[in-house]
Formats: C-alpha cells, sequence, structure tokens
C-alpha cells in the first residue's frame, strides 16, 4: 500500500487510473455519491436507523418456549433429537465410569504407556507427571469429567469429519459446497456455537458435546479432504496402471497417502474439542472448565488457576503426543511392534488391577496440594502493592484504567459517533482494496446484517476493542516475527514458548489477565492479545524466513543495508504472509474479546453470557448471529485475494 | 547397437496379429472434443491452429502403428509432443477421443470395466517416469502390490515378488521403504513392480528421464538384459534420442501429436522424413547406428577373396576399426558369401554425412 499511495502523486491522470487500487476506491466513491445522501436522506441517524432493524426477540423468544414445551412430548425431539441427548449422556457416562473404575494409577499408567508407544519415553514420562500433576492439584474428579467428554466428542468429530471429508475428498462438487462452509466455521468464534445447541438440546452435556463436536469436526473434515486431494496423483495412476478396483484404490493407496494428513487432522480436532470441552463449561459441560468459570465469577484466581494448569498440561501432552504420531509415520516399523503394544496393555491392566485391589482408586486426600490459598494471597499482595501507585511506571489496574480511557474509550466513541453509513462504506473499501469485490459484497451485507439485527451498538463496542486488541497483537507481533526472522537465536528461544501458547485453550488466558488486571475491558483485551501473538508471530517470521534466498542474496550484493534488504525485499516479498497473519490475528482476537465478556469484556460476549445465565435465548442468540456476522465481517476484510494455509500452527 | 543382433531376429520372426495396433488414434482435450477428429477440416488443422479456432488441445492426433510381438517399440519425441498421452491410451488410463486399439486382435476401447482391469492386471504393465511407488509399504510389499491387487494370496505373492525383486537386483533391499532408496534403485522397484505381474507387454513412460546420466545407463542395459533374457514385449516412451537409438527396435518419432516417422534407429538417422527429423538426428554419432549393410559398396572380384570380414549389421564404427588396423577394404560377409565391401571412402561418407542419402534411397 505504501508503495502505491508514494507512486501515485508523480504518476499522470491515465497512470492513476490504471492502478486497480486507485479504480477500485473511484468506484466506490462514487456509490458512495449516489447511495449516500439517499440513505442520509431518509435515515439520518448516527446509529443505526431503528427504522432498518427487525425485532426478532418475540419470535425467538416463542420459538424458545416452543421448545422448551415440546421438548419431551414433540416426535422431532422423542425420535431425534432425544436419541441423539441419550446416546451422549451414556456414553460420556460410561466413559467417564471406565476411567474412574481404572483409578488414578490406572489411568496414569495407561496413558503413559500409550505415550511411549506412539511418541516414545520422553513424552511418557511427561504424561504421566502431568497426570499426577492434575491430582495433586485435587483436579483429579474434574480433569477425569473434562477427559471423559473429550473422549465422546473427540470420537463423535471424527468420524463426522472423517465422513465429510472422505466425501469432498472423493467427490469435486462436494468439496466445491463443504469448502466455503467449513472456511467460515473455522473464523467463527467458539461462542457462536453454544446458544444453537444449547436452544435445542438444553443446557448440560449433550449441548455441550454436540457443540464441541461442531467446533472440532471441521478442521478433520478440511485435512481429510485435503490429504485425499493432494495424493501424488502419479501414484494413483501407477495403482490404477496395475487394475485396481474403485475400493482398493481408497484403501490401498488413498487413504494410507493421506495418513499425515490424517493424523494432524486429528491432532487438530482434540486440541479445539479441548478448547471448546472447556469454554462450554458455560453451557453445563462440567469438569475443569466449569471450576474456572465459577471461579472467574467470583474473580477467585487461585481456584481458577488450580483448575486452569491441569487445562494446559492436558493440552500440551494431547497435543505433543499425537503430533509425534504424525511426525514417526513414515519411519522404520520397530521390530515386534506389535508385541510392546501388548506389553503395554498388560502393564496399565497390571497397574489398574493392583489400584483396585489396594483401594486406591481415588486419588489420595492427603496427596493433594492446595494451590489456591497462596496463589489468591499472592495475589491479595499484587493487588495492594501492584495494581496502583508504584512508582514511575505505575500499576498494573492504572494501566488497564489508562488503556481503557485513552484507547479504548476514543476507538468506541469514535466508531458509534461514525455514522452508519459510514461505516459500511468503510467496510467495503477495506474489504474490496485487500480482497475481491465477492468479499467485499459479504463483509458489507454481515455488517448491515448486525444493524438489522438491533446489535449495532454493542456490536461497535465489540470492534472497538477488537481494533485495539488487533493494533497492539501486529504491533508486537510483528516486531518480534521481525526480530526472530533475523536471529536464529531469538528463534530458538521463542519457538518452545511459542508452542506452549499456541496449544493452551482460550479459556485459560483469562486467568493471569484477571489476576493482573481486574476485570473490565482492559484484561479482555490483553487475554485476546496474548491469545493472538504466538500465531501472528509464527507466521511473521515464516514468512519472512521463506523469502527466496536468491532474491534477498543479490541485494546483498549490490550493497544493501540490512534495513534495505527488510524494507525492500523481505517485507514486500513476505506480503501474502503478513497479510494472513492480519487475518489470522483478526479472527484470534475476537474469539477472545467474546470471550472477555466474562470478565467484565461487556457487549456482545456479556449478551451471550446473560442470554445463557437468564434463560433469556432471544437475547442470547441475537448476539450469537451478531458475533458470526462480526466475525465473518472481520474475517472478509482482512481476507488477501488467495487463501493461504489455515491456522499458523 | 551391440545387442540388435540379439533382439532383431526375435522382432523380425514374430509374425500373425501384433500385440498392439492403432490405427487412427486421436485425443483431444477440451470442450466438445469429439468433432475434431470427425470434421476433416478441423483435423487437418495444426495444434496451435486448433487451440485458437476451438480451444481444444489435440495431444494425438490421427496416430497408426503396430507394436510387433518381442520388439522394442520406442515412441520419442520433445515434451508436449503426445508421447506420454499416447501410452496412457494404450490401457486406457486416458481414454482416447477417436480411432481403434487392439491387442491381440482384441478391441481395447470396446472393454466394459471388468475386461479392461484384466487387461491392465495381466497383460499390460505400466513403469513411470517418478516410479509411483506407495511410500508405505516396503520394497517387497510395493513389488508385490500388482498382485495384491489380483487376490493373490499373501504368502504366495510374497514369493514371487522376492524373485523378481532378485532378478532386478535388489536383494537385500526388500524391507526397505521408497524413502531409503535412490533414484536408481526406486526405478528398479517400478520395474519390478511391473514384471511381477508377468504382464504380455511392458509400458514405459520416460522411466530414466528423473535418473543422473550413470545411473540412467546402468538401467538401460537394465531393460536390455531384460529384454534378451524374456523377449518381452516393449512400449518405450523418451525424449531422449540417444536412449530411443540404443533400446529402439523401431522408433516412432512424434512432433505435435502426430507420428512424423517411423522405422529402424538407422533408417531414422541414415534418412530423415523431413527437415526436422534430420535437424533432430543431427548431431548423432552416425557411425554408431548405421551399420555395413548400408554402407556398403559391390565388391570387385579381387576384393571378394581378402580383407577383414565383417557382419552385415555391424556398425560402421567396428568397420572403421577393422580397416583401420589392416590397411584394406573390409569384406561384408553373410555367412560365406560376401555381400560387399566397405573401404575409407565409404566409411568417411558415413560419418562426413554425404553419400548416406543417394545410398539409402
Amino acid at each position: 500500500m505504501a508503495t502505491v499511495t508514494a507512486a501515485a502523486p508523480r504518476a499522470t491522470l491515465p497512470g492513476i487510473l490504471k492502478q486497480p487500487v486507485v479504480r477500485k476506491l473511484l468506484l466506490l466513491a462514487l456509490a458512495a455519491a449516489i447511495l449516500v445522501p439517499l440513505a442520509n436522506a431518509r435515515w439520518a441517524s448516527g446509529s443505526w436507523p431503528a427504522a432498518l432493524t427487525v425485532d426478532f426477540s418475540d419470535q425467538l423468544t416463542k420459538a424458545s418456549v416452543w421448545i422448551i414445551d415440546n421438548r419431551d412430548s414433540h416426535p422431532l425431539f422423542l425420535y431425534f433429537f432425544g436419541h441423539i441427548s441419550n446416546a451422549v449422556v451414556i456414553s460420556v457416562r460410561a466413559v467417564y465410569l471406565v476411567l474412574l473404575a481404572a483409578g488414578w494409577a490406572g489411568v496414569t499408567a495407561a496413558a503413559s504407556l500409550v505415550a511411549w508407544r506412539v511418541a516414545g519415553w520422553r513424552l511418557a514420562a511427561g504424561t504421566g507427571i502431568a497426570l499426577l500433576a492434575c491430582g495433586f492439584l485435587g483436579m483429579w474428579i474434574p480433569t477425569m469429567q473434562t477427559l471423559a467428554l473429550m473422549v465422546v466428542a473427540v470420537l463423535a468429530s471424527v468420524v463426522v469429519g472423517a465422513l465429510l471429508g472422505l466425501a469432498a475428498g472423493l467427490s469435486g462438487r462436494m468439496d466445491r459446497i463443504l469448502r466455503p462452509v467449513l472456511d467460515t466455521m473455522q473464523v467463527l468464534p467458539a461462542y457462536a456455537y453454544l446458544l444453537p445447541v444449547v436452544l435445542v438440546f438444553g443446557m448440560g452435556v449433550p449441548a455441550a458435546v454436540l457443540a464441541t463436536v461442531v467446533y472440532a469436526a471441521p478442521p478433520m473434515a478440511r485435512l481429510t479432504a485435503l490429504g485425499l486431494r493432494g495424493a501424488d496423483k502419479e501414484v494413483l495412476e501407477a495403482v490404477e496402471s496395475l487394475g485396481a478396483t474403485a475400493r482398493q484404490r481408497l484403501l490401498t493407496a488413498r487413504i494410507p497417502l493421506a495418513a499425515k494428513e490424517l493424523l494432524l487432522g486429528l491432532n487438530q480436532t482434540i486440541m479445539m474439542a479441548l478448547s471448546m470441552a472447556v469454554i462450554a463449561s458455560v453451557i453445563g459441560a462440567g469438569g475443569l472448565g466449569d471450576r474456572v468459570y465459577q471461579a472467574l465469577a467470583t474473580v477467585d484466581v487461585g481456584a481458577a488457576l488450580a483448575a486452569g494448569i491441569p487445562i494446559v498440561l492436558l493440552a500440551v501432552v494431547l497435543d505433543r503426543v499425537t503430533g509425534a504420531a504424525g511426525e514417526g509415520l513414515g519411519d522404520e516399523p520397530q521390530p515386534n511392534g506389535r508385541a510392546r503394544w501388548v506389553y503395554a496393555l498388560v502393564a496399565a491392566v497390571t497397574v489398574a488391577v493392583a489400584g483396585r485391589l489396594l483401594g486406591r482408586l481415588d486419588w489420595p486426600e492427603a496427596w493433594t496440594l492446595n494451590i489456591a490459598e497462596p496463589v489468591n494471597r499472592a495475589v491479595g499482595w499484587m493487588t495492594d502493592h501492584l495494581y496502583s501507585g508504584v512508582p514511575v511506571i505505575g500499576g498494573t489496574a492504572d494501566w488497564a484504567a489508562h488503556f481503557t480511557t485513552w484507547v479504548l474509550d476514543p476507538v468506541r466513541d469514535t466508531l458509534q459517533w461514525l455514522p452508519w453509513w459510514s461505516v459500511l462504506l468503510i467496510v467495503a473499501a477495506l474489504a474490496w482494496l485487500i480482497g475481491t469485490w465477492r468479499t467485499a459484497l459479504t463483509a458489507v451485507l454481515a455488517m448491515a446484517a448486525i444493524g438489522v439485527l438491533g446489535v449495532w451498538t454493542p456490536a461497535l463496542d465489540t470492534l472497538s476493542q477488537v481494533l485495539a486488541a488487533v493494533a497492539v497483537t501486529l504491533f508486537l507481533g510483528f516486531a518480534t516475527g521481525i526480530a526472530a526472522a533475523r536471529s536464529d537465536r531469538v528463534e530458538r528461544l521463542l519457538r518452545p514458548v511459542l508452542d506452549v501458547f499456541q496449544t493452551m485453550p482460550q479459556f485459560v488466558y483469562l486467568i493471569p489477565v484477571v489476576a493482573l488486571f481486574g476485570v473490565g475491558r482492559a484484561p479482555a483485551v490483553a487475554a485476546a492479545v496474548v491469545y493472538a501473538l504466538p500465531a501472528v508471530v509464527r507466521i511473521t517470521t515464516q514468512g519472512l524466513r521463506q523469502v527466496d534466498p536468491a532474491a534477498l542474496e543479490s541485494a546483498r550484493s549490490l550493497g544493501a543495508t540490512p534495513a534495505q534488504q527488510l524494507r525492500q525485499v523481505q517485507l514486500p516479498l513476505a506480503r501474502p504472509a503478513l497479510l494472513l497473519a492480519v487475518n489470522q490475528g483478526v479472527v484470534l482476537v475476537l474469539a477472545v474479546v467474546i470471550i472477555g465478556g466474562l470478565v467484565g469484556g461487556g457487549a456482545l460476549g456479556y449478551d451471550v453470557v446473560f442470554g445463557l445465565a437468564q434463560g433469556d435465548l432471544a437475547t442470547g442468540l441475537v448476539a450469537g448471529v451478531a458475533i458470526v456476522c462480526l466475525g465473518l465481517m472481520l474475517d472478509r476484510v482482512t481476507q488477501p485475494t488467495e487463501r493461504r494455509a489455515k491456522k499458523g500452527a | 547397437m551391440s545387442t540388435a543382433p540379439a533382439t532383431t531376429p526375435g522382432a523380425t520372426s514374430a509374425t500373425g496379429t501384433p500385440v498392439f495396433s492403432v490405427d487412427g488414434l486421436w485425443k483431444v482435450f477440451g470442450p466438445k472434443a469429439h468433432r475434431v477428429p470427425a470434421d476433416p477440416e478441423l483435423a487437418g488443422l495444426t495444434s496451435a491452429e486448433l487451440r485458437a479456432r476451438t480451444g481444444c488441445t489435440a495431444a494425438v492426433q490421427d496416430v497408426s502403428f503396430d507394436v510387433r510381438k518381442g520388439e522394442v517399440f520406442v515412441v520419442m519425441g520433445l515434451s508436449g509432443s503426445g508421447k506420454s498421452t499416447l501410452v496412457r491410451c494404450l490401457t486406457r488410463l486416458i481414454e482416447p477421443t477417436a480411432g481403434t486399439i487392439a491387442i491381440d486382435g482384441e478391441d481395447v476401447r470396446a472393454m466394459d470395466k471388468t475386461r479392461l482391469r484384466e487387461l491392465r492386471r495381466h497383460r499390460a504393465a505400466m513403469v513411470f517416469q517418478h516410479f509411483g511407488l506407495l511410500p508405505h509399504r516396503t520394497v517387497l510389499d510395493n513389488v508385490a502390490y500388482g498382485l495384491e491387487i489380483q487376490g493373490v494370496g499373501r504368502a504366495e505373492r510374497r514369493e514371487r515378488a522376492a524373485a523378481v525383486v532378485a532378478k532386478v537386483g535388489l536383494e537385500g533391499m526388500e524391507h526397505r521403504r521408497p524413502g531409503q532408496l535412490s533414484g536408481g534403485q526406486r526405478q528398479r522397484v517400478g520395474l519390478a513392480r511391473a514384471l511381477a505381474v508377468d504382464p504380455e507387454v511392458l509400458l514405459f513412460d520416460e522411466p530414466f528421464s528423473a535418473l543422473d546420466p550413470l545411473i540412467r545407463r546402468d538401467m538401460q542395459e537394465e531393460v536390455v538384459r531384460l529384454h534378451r533374457e524374456e523377449g518381452r514385449t516393449m512400449v518405450f516412451i523418451t525424449h531422449d534420442l540417444s536412449e530411443a537409438l540404443k533400446l529402439g527396435d523401431r522408433i516412432a518419432l512424434m512432433r505435435d501429436g502426430r507420428v512424423v516417422q517411423l522405422g529402424t534407429p538407422e533408417e531414422i538417422v541414415g534418412s530423415p522424413a523431413d527437415d526436422y527429423v534430420r535437424e533432430f538426428v543431427r548431431d548423432v554419432p552416425r557411425e554408431q547406428v548405421m551399420t555395413v549393410r548400408t554402407a556398403m559398396r559391390a565388391a570387385s572380384a579381387d576384393e571378394a577373396g581378402s580383407g577383414p570380414a565383417l557382419a552385415p549389421d555391424a556398425t560402421v564404427s567396428e568397420a572403421i576399426e577393422a580397416v583401420a588396423r589392416t590397411g584394406a577394404p573390409a569384406r561384408v560377409m553373410e555367412g560365406s558369401r560376401c555381400l560387399g565391401v566397405v573401404d575409407h571412402e565409404r566409411l568417411l561418407g558415413v560419418v562426413a554425412g554425404t553419400n548416406q542419402r543417394k545410398e539409402v534411397a
């Protein structure tokens, strides 16, 4: 963009018109010149005109009341949703009972041995220690509840995702239908999925599991399709030349060839499922997420941390073990591998039986370590000493207050002060400049839909938080990314940190920011920044490092300084990666800003939480749809012409 | 060409139906491809004109040839000449647009799915440029794959595969994965996989293009050896002229989807059909391709009785060596009969390329 504005004054008039950017802007200005006076004359108003809103709350309330009234009698529920609901409850219950029956020793042994076979003894030790740590923190039971829910949700997600992926991988038409849907599902904040399932299933485990499946199945479907489609054409041709039937081709060639993508899909599905299983505590998932949720509601940071640490440990262990399974794929099969699996199985069963015989099924009370109190004392000390009044640098609460006063408030007020049509115009211009007229149209329609839903003002509030968080994220992310791209040492230091941060569920980030900044909009923004930063840093670093070495070398041979190399070669060539970083940053920030509604972020996120808490599903649903629209709009506005690989991981 | 004597008898003695018989074959890619071969006006256009007129690309245009039993039939052309499309049409990996293909007199284009699968399973096996191996299987299981597809039992197919693995010189590597092999070794696996199903015809699609020159020579010799031992019919696609000359009993030279010349290596080098072919073979060392049969002249009475003796299909370079050693013209002998002689003048004429055309013509 910089080059364009710099070049424009020097160019002659036809030259200017040749620039696609200028042409797009001129067209847009023309459209605006006609439409804006018309709109302004009819609905002059700073905020979204009331004449253009449609109130859905009556219908939604009616629908939700109807569903609640008919849940036990209508055939749709009796013979369809009821069965699903029962099946989910029974299977979660069954897995939970099995985990309890195996006892803590049995579960730890089984998990460690599986990790040993799949990923080596190091990760096996890590797995064992992580599970024991969950016990020490007094979180064994909630951990098992979360695990039980995860097992069922992941199995269902994998089955659903693999079937969809198989369909998309084998049929071009299915691929064309599914791809945009899956793409869009992947950019929507997790919160948006909660309300529709609650509407149908009510609060509780079935709703939580189904929300998790809806959230976690898309990556499996995407990667399955990708793997099936990406198979080496010549291998498939060779298989066909030998006279394989379609079934033989699928089973002996296409699926094995896609094994890497399938395992990556499993990995992503598990991570997303964990993330959602924790968030779904707001709709009755129970387990670790519920402990965090309850603790945050009373600003009990110690209790939140005690439940948060097991979540992080689970996330890291699950990610590393499934990731290692994918990496170890092409290796030489170990001799007597099958025998070792048998040993592992026998050992796990022995430990479980021994635990049972010794009567040590439940985690021994004496072994728990109560960290809540010391943590709360530490937080109390921080509140007293670091919150405000620290000489020279101020305090964390002061920073939060300043950030709110000097950044968040002005941005929000400006957005809300802007005439509604100018917001639409800005959205259109940005989306069109970065992407195509299609993305621009989608973005404008999504934004307008928010107005029609009557949540224009809270949506702009959320948007202001997103903008502030994105600005901070991009500033920090690009700076760190550039540093990491230029220095191997910085990258080596950053990598393990990024690895851990990228695996943590969104929910967990709320705990430290509440400890540091209290509640309000600033902590929500801070959590969003921390959550989105790793992906932005990683994509930036990769993009800069993948710049054609020949181009860089030729610049160096011409005597360019490091700064010139960066500005004139690396950044322009890495433009697609940087745009992707912006896109991912926006999507990730939005997800957490919405969750920030739990810690005083207000706006749309709060409406969802409020709707759930008060049983006012209409408010929640409208907010949920608005979140979807906002997510869609933000994604389309920042979507480069060609969408690259998803997710920074 | 030292192997030519070993292979030619097999090729020439073969009578009866050819293995593959291709007649008027077309493959057109693009919208409404079928109208192109059917319309004489469109069919007469060159590829570029056709693309401009209809948006269609004619990869193979009106190609006809027979592959005789036991011969190595080489299809040679630069990239984009349609040779890879042509070989895929033979087993309908690519569906031809028009024309007929027969294998042992049976119409390939009329085959139903089952029959076609039978053809691919038992009668024609293919070796690919980038090997097309399954990376998750061991060498042995890759070689046995064709048999597995046919439903051969595990023990039997492994036994048969092991024998073929030994035949292509990969003993001891049965349990490696393709990723652990060098390019040459991988192509040996590809070759073994095709051989394992014991096909009537082997199809090679530029099998050695991706290999280093030295490895490539090894592999070419491997193919020559296999052909000498088994006498299997082979259709060999290549863009490398020296490879074509080395392996081919007959060569079809393709350009822009059409066969511009079909003949023995000697005919192609000795009497190019047009300027394109002439340009193509210009740098070929003629003395290594041309035989004394074409280079000789009639012997005078005294010449017929003395001088070194050569077989009629000895190459000119062998004759040069003999003539240079003895200093006298060499006799071309078939049994005890003298067919003619080659002297300094005739041999130099071949090397210089001055007398060949009128002689052969």
